[in-house]
């Protein structure tokens, strides 16, 4: 097949969402439908060479919003990946034929980042499968539509764990390395995407490429938490280890700077193998930590135990109860909390999942939690990425915009540990530039329950908290899709100019992931 | 104001039931997996435009307790089933006299009634008498989605009335008698043997269990904890996957028995050995005999032989 000279795609004068009128900051960006020019001939041309094209509208409807539920589109088509070759095939003819391609792993993302504003959807989880583990190296080959809770499934029987990622079981490996992954061991092992060691890329102009540091290295930078703007991720080359089960210890707080504060001491010091503050409301936090080893908690009681300034259950419960008893019209509130506890506490103790006092599984039994209890039809979760330093700052101001909003909210704080030789990987996403040894994250989830809010509510929600990013300097997890508004007052100029140049280069009909960045 | 009963309309879409679904995991195919049919369905789908997702259900019920909106899938897929049915309506079976049991009475399956030997060695370990009508072309109409004639269903279970307690060895059947004999003690076949002391003494710490799923997810949050402690005091494993979801071999599928497209059992089996360390199968379903003997070479038992 012969690709037609592709030339340069037609390009808005501004492509990272400029203001919508001079002077006035964009704050939000719903993308256009693509209007489908060019579909009938792509989609023969994809028939012709043995693609299944999906077009039903109840079925391309499967896809049609993202775990968010807030932004609804629905594609031209589907195909369901099946291999590297399939993918080339799509994006040379995609190319050819100008039409957005959007690839999408799990579809968690809450922006619209993995839905279909028109063109063809490339749904991944086709290609989800265990490549090879090499016990020796401790590596493990993927396809990267698999989701993290697959990989694990066939990890576990060779009693081996991947390293971090997403404490969600349907996000997809491919989808994770694109954007970052945070997991509650991220202080120590650092977030997902620094566990690649290798990845087969489908570029935007259909090359099957393998890159790393030291292979295509500057390709690997550019995927590696790139938001799939450079190449569709195909098969991903990560880090593993043995498996342990974990032995958790719980902390509570009143004052989430007090709590904040010694989750960053504990970090420093090495002191625990996970670690992270999850509130129930801003008066009742809870800093988690947990050990692979006894003798892992042995070290954290002799140094470290009897420095926190958090209670245990029982003596905070007392606090509580204290609390409101000089307090009875806060008696909502108080039921609110009881309530709370006694649906998450036994969720995170589910006795199937413990044993000898250990946790196994944690991504089971913290996935499950989240879909229960923060899980729903609609998932709003604005962010803010800072350094250690402005952390208190962000979520104690984060914090003021989310009482503003909803009478209760859950805020989820982790560190995530740097990679100094993967700065170059760090450009545009999530790690804020002055991040030093460590970058701090805070989720601020409403609890939207089956409450109606209006979409003004939430999206003026977001832009509060995203506000205060802008302030502090800061970068944010979810900054593409509706909220890619923020990415040039949030990065400067020069650097969206530098990648924008990039993406030219290598996506010329910029059909790839178009308006989740670009 | 209280909240409406889940139904597909209620899901969001969080692919926690495709981890567990054998179906998805041998094809990777969303449309065939209870997210593809609640998505489809909310999109304005047809039961006659699902029709390939209906038939590709093996009604394993994997899929149900791991749907954080409570979902309930077994259900919904019967319902679809019985709008688009994976085959004609299988012969029902010609009315006949009952005796009235009391006590305990087992329902033999298809597989099960199969053996005679280990059936009479199963209800004599447990006590129990045979169910001479055990329901079996109405479990395989419901499953297939054909018609149960009511006049059938009330002989059936009339002739279950005087029984204390009720052992089903086909899931499906089981999940339906909670259903139509509320109060009735009804255990699985499984359950009931490995509560048995003496089937337990002659489980092994090298043994891989495959619990019967679909019986297991019909109770999961109680038999999770069943099974659990079982593994405990023996020190087996099972096929319980990080979710503690049963892996299904979809043997027992009415696919198979009707001769239809089925997915591959001995696939399904060699997934639930791989990476295992263990020196026999023990298998609670009957079917699943067969399915394991084909892949390996280590023994294969049934839980009513130990």
């Amino acid at each position: 097949m012969r690709i037609p000279d592709i030339e340069p795609g037609v390009i808005p004068p501004d492509p990272v969402a400029s203001d919508a009128l001079i002077g006035i900051p964009r704050q939000q960006t719903n993308p256009a439908r693509w209007q489908g020019a060019g579909w009938p001939a792509f989609a023969a041309q994809l028939t012709a060479e043995g693609i299944e094209v999906i077009d039903a509208s109840h079925l391309r409807g499967t896809f049609s919003t993202d775990a968010g539920g807030t932004a609804y589109g629905m594609p031209h088509g589907v195909v369901i990946a099946r291999s590297s070759l399939q993918v080339s095939t799509i994006l040379k003819a995609a190319q050819a034929h100008r039409v957005p391609v959007t690839v999408r792993g799990g579809g968690l993302t809450t922006e619209g980042e993995s839905v279909a504003f028109g063109g063809l959807l490339l749904d991944m989880t086709g290609m989800s499968r265990v490549i090879a583990i090499d016990t020796a190296k401790l590596q493990v080959r993927a396809q990267a539509g698999i989701f993290w809770a697959s990989l694990a499934e066939s990890l576990r029987r060779l009693g081996l764990d991947y390293l971090s990622a997403p404490l969600n079981l349907t996000s997809s490996v491919g989808g994770t390395l694109g954007v970052g992954g945070i997991d509650v061991n991220s202080p120590r092992l650092g977030c997902s995407a620094d566990q690649a060691i290798a990845l087969q890329v489908v570029t935007p102009t259909g090359e099957i490429t393998e890159c790393s540091d030291s292979e295509n290295a500057e390709l690997f930078q550019r995927v590696i938490l790139g938001y799939g703007q450079f190449g569709v991720i195909t098969e991903a080359t990560l880090s593993i280890r043995p498996y342990t089960p974990l032995k958790m210890r719980y902390y509570y707080y009143s004052s989430l700077r007090t709590a904040i504060e010694d989750l960053q001491r504990l970090e420093r010091g090495d002191a625990s193998d996970y670690s992270g503050i999850l509130t129930m409301m801003d008066k009742a936090i809870t800093l988690l930590v947990a050990f692979d080893s006894d003798q892992r908690e042995a070290e954290f009681d002799a140094r470290w135990h009897a420095g926190l300034r958090g209670s245990g259950e029982a003596g905070f419960a007392l606090r509580m109860a204290a609390h409101y008893a000089l307090r009875p019209w806060n008696l909502k509130e108080a039921l609110f909390l009881l309530r709370r506890k006694r649906q998450l506490f036994p969720e995170f103790r589910r006795p199937e999942h413990m044993r000898d006092g250990k946790m196994h599984d944690r991504t089971v039994v913290f996935s499950r939690a989240v879909w229960k209890f923060w899980g729903g039809r609609q998932m709003v979760i604005p962010d803010l990425a800072t350094s250690a330093d402005k952390f208190v700052e962000a979520v104690e101001r984060g914090n003021a915009v989310c009482k503003r909003y909803f009478p209760y909210y859950t805020l989820y704080c982790v560190g995530i540990r740097l990679r100094e030789d993967h700065r170059p990987h760090y450009e545009l996403s999530c790690i804020p530039p002055d991040a030093q040894g460590w970058a701090y994250g805070c989720e601020f989830e409403p609890l939207l329950g089956d409450d109606i809010w209006s979409r003004d509510t939430l999206q003026s929600f977001k832009n509060a908290i995203y506000d205060i990013g802008l302030d502090l300097g800061g970068s944010y997890y979810r900054f593409g899709g509706m909220m890619k508004g923020y990415i040039r007052r949030a990065f400067g100029d020069a650097l969206v100019e530098r990648h924008l140049a990039l993406k030219r280069k290598a996506d010329p009909a910029m059909i790839l992931n178009r308006d989740v960045i670009f | 104001m209280t909240r409406p009963a889940a139904s597909h309309s209620s899901c969001s879409g969080c692919d926690l039931c495709l981890l567990a679904c054998p179906v998805w995991r041998q094809t990777r195919d969303i449309r065939l997996t209870p997210h593809g049919r609640a998505k489809a369905l909310q999109h304005g789908a047809t039961a006659a435009e699902l029709g390939t997702s209906i038939a590709s259900c093996t009604l394993c019920g994997s899929c149900e307790p791991a749907c954080p909106e409570e979902i309930p899938l077994v259900d919904l897929i019967l319902d679809l089933r019985r709008k688009h049915p994976l085959a004609p309506a299988p012969e029902s079976r010609p009315a006949q006299a009952t005796a009235t049991v009391s006590g305990t009475l087992i329902l033999p399956d298809v597989a099960l009634r199969a053996d005679a030997a280990r059936l009479a060695r199963i209800a004599a370990s447990l006590g129990a008498g045979l169910a001479a009508d055990d329901g079996a072309d109405i479990s395989l109409a419901l499953e297939a989605g054909a018609r149960v004639p009511p006049a059938r269903l009330t002989q059936f279970l009339a002739g279950l009335a005087a029984a204390t307690r009720l052992v089903a060895a086909d899931g499906l059947l089981l999940r339906q008698l909670h259903a139509w004999l509320p109060g009735k003690h009804i255990d699985s076949l499984g359950i009931a043997l490995s509560a048995l002391p003496s089937v337990r003494s002659k489980l092994r710490a090298r043994d891989l269990y495959v619990i019967e799923p679909r019986a297991f997810h019909a109770d999961h949050a109680r038999l999770a904890g069943h099974y659990d402690a079982l593994r405990v005091d023996i020190g087996l494993e099972t096929n319980l996957d990080l979710q503690r979801l049963a892996i299904p071999t979809t043997a027992s599928s009415a696919q198979n028995r009707l001769g239809l497209r089925a997915l591959d059992a001995a696939e399904q089996a060699n997934w639930i050995l791989e990476g295992r360390n263990f020196e026999r199968v023990v298998v609670e379903d009957a079917h699943d005999c067969a399915v394991f003997a084909a892949v390996t070479d280590r023994p294969v038992v049934h839980l009513g032989d130990l």
